[in-house]
């Protein structure tokens, strides 16, 4: 086995792990927040991004860009459906809408744009790198740094900014931060343009690495949930750190035991963590990590 | 010309009881006023029902007007954005920003509806003490310091009419009277301030009106010299000593 190569699969792995879960870990971690169509949203993000380069021929920075703003419309008008939900913060009922959106999304795209596996074409993907004994794409080189850029613009975003400092008085008190003079279904809103903006811009980054399918939502929700929940709750770097962790275990865990197997192995790594370790896990209250 | 606050028939209920049923009460611009009583009186649910502000769901119907406009319907942050301002009792202050961030991150008015408008460095003017801890979590200041902030994030925005809620809660008697008498300063400086006040001997020095709430109804309203007089008042609240 090549380690120095598995090693590098996993980085990039774990960076995609990471950027699909950043939308999520701000919504849960300023919002309290679950979506649990998230991974629809990430399928639709692909297939927009897919559909603008089939249909129009333009390039696929453009297809990128177009991904980006569906997915915060897609985001914005979840928030104004559930608007109810969100501010009362029914975290049960919220789970159960969020399946159903993000079924009825699956449902859509599958009219839409058909059964069949497709590949989102990016120019970079055919583009390799090779260092010594390793090698990766472009594209590869673009997933980390854009990974790298959104958390560490999302982390200054939140401690350094006005909009930051009213997203972290939402998730501390929502009730407190109307008093601020502050519309909090607005901040909300904000929120989930976020989520949204965010998954489709990592479907765009990560779905040129394999064919894309209508169905492939699913998996992408369940990997999420444990990048976010390994974490930390809503801990932006929490996240970051999970997500390169998980992204190594695969990748090293797929070649040294069965790729067959990985998930279920994260899964257990996820329980043995929670037994292990049940207050690094809970809802942190704050971004101060 | 119309009082700053002027409260008529409003009735606040939680489920089926009814919490506050105050048919009357006036605060004049420029004034201080004070609304004591016993615990449970329903001081805080009148003083939020003012600010259309709760953390539960009260049924809140009647009249609140400010300067002859009315507000009821309006949403809390609706409130702000006019000039009314409440400083809820106990938490009035976001506990992971900085003292700095919790000064800036609120909605400043934009064309000014008639209050004084604070500049961060006038709130530490104002309290040095929280110059000195601008880079501190909230979190991490004691209570005098964080109702100091609790008050100063209000005067960020400008009110009109500043709600304060037991502002005394769990401070030290010493701090009770230099904080209240900053309020007083503010006051004669042209701030309108309505108190709700369980500590009635430190809401006496420095109001100019006084109303007794008893379960949830006013039940005397007097200057404070009237109410010093008043036997219902000495009896219960201020003591024959005081009397």
């Amino acid at each position: 086995m090549n380690v120095a190569q598995q090693l590098v699969n996993g980085v990039i792995i774990g960076h995609a792990y990471a950027l699909v879960a950043v939308g999520w870990t701000l919504l849960l971690g300023a919002a309290r927040l679950v979506n649990f169509g998230h991974g629809q949203m990430y399928m639709i993000g692909a297939f927009v991004a897919w559909w603008v380069m089939a249909a129009t021929g333009l390039p696929y920075p453009v297809a990128v860009v177009a991904a980006v703003l569906l997915g915060a419309v897609l985001g914005a008008v979840m928030q104004r459906l559930f608007l109810r939900l969100t501010l009362s913060q029914d975290l049960v009922s919220l789970m159960i809408v969020t399946l159903g959106f993000g079924q009825a999304l699956e449902g859509a795209a599958g009219l839409a744009f058909g059964p069949k596996p497709q590949t989102l074409a990016s120019p970079f993907q055919e583009m390799s790198v090779h260092l010594g004994p390793v090698w990766f794409t472009v594209q590869d080189a673009i997933l980390v740094s854009a990974t790298i850029l959104v958390f560490a613009g999302l982390y200054l975003a939140l401690h350094r900014s006005w909009l930051g400092a009213a997203v972290r008085m939402v998730a501390e008190d929502p009730r407190l931060t109307t008093l601020g003079g502050l519309r909090v279904s607005r901040i909300y809103m904000g929120i989930f343009a976020f989520e949204g903006a965010a998954v489709a811009f990592a479907a765009a980054l990560v779905a040129p690495r394999t064919p894309i399918l209508t169905s492939m939502g699913f998996d992408q929700v369940v990997m999420t949930f444990v990048v976010v929940v390994l974490g930390g709750i809503g801990s932006v770097l929490g996240s970051y750190v999970a997500g390169l962790g998980i992204g190594l275990f695969t990748a090293l865990f797929g070649a040294l035991v069965s790729p067959a197997y990985t998930t279920a192995a994260v899964f257990a790594l996820l329980i043995a963590a929670m037994v292990l370790r049940p207050g690094a896990l809970s809802a942190s209250g704050s971004f101060a990590r | 010309m119309s009082a700053r606050l002027e409260i008529g028939g409003l009735r606040v209920a939680y489920g089926q009881a009814e919490g506050v049923a105050v048919d009357r009460l006036v605060v004049e611009p420029g004034t201080l006023a004070g609304v004591i009583g016993a615990n449970g009186a329903g001081k805080s649910t009148l003083i939020n029902a003012v600010a259309n502000w709760s953390r539960a769901e009260p049924r809140i119907s009647g009249s609140v007007r400010l300067d002859g406009e009315e507000l009821t319907g309006l949403s809390a942050d609706q409130h702000v954005r006019r000039g009314v301002q409440l400083v809820p009792e106990g938490r009035g202050v976001f506990m992971g920003l900085s003292v700095e961030e919790n000064l800036k991150a609120v909605a400043r008015p934009s064309g000014g509806h008639g209050g004084r408008s604070y500049a961060v460095e006038d709130v530490y003017a104002l309290f040095p003490r929280l110059r000195e801890r601008r880079t501190n979590l909230a979190g991490s200041l004691s209570g005098g310091e964080r109702q100091m902030l609790a008050v100063g994030r209000a005067l960020r925005m400008a009110p009109k009419l500043l709600l304060l809620d037991e502002p005394s809660i769990g401070l030290a008697p010493r701090l009770v009277s230099t904080l209240l008498a900053t309020i007083r300063e503010l006051v004669e400086g042209g701030l309108t301030v309505l108190l709700v006040e369980q500590n009635v001997h430190a809401a006496a020095e420095v109001t100019d009106v006084l109303h007794l709430l008893e379960r949830g109804r006013v039940v005397a309203t007097g200057t404070v010299a009237e109410m010093r007089n008043d036997p219902r008042i000495v009896e219960a609240y201020l003591g024959a000593s005081h009397g």
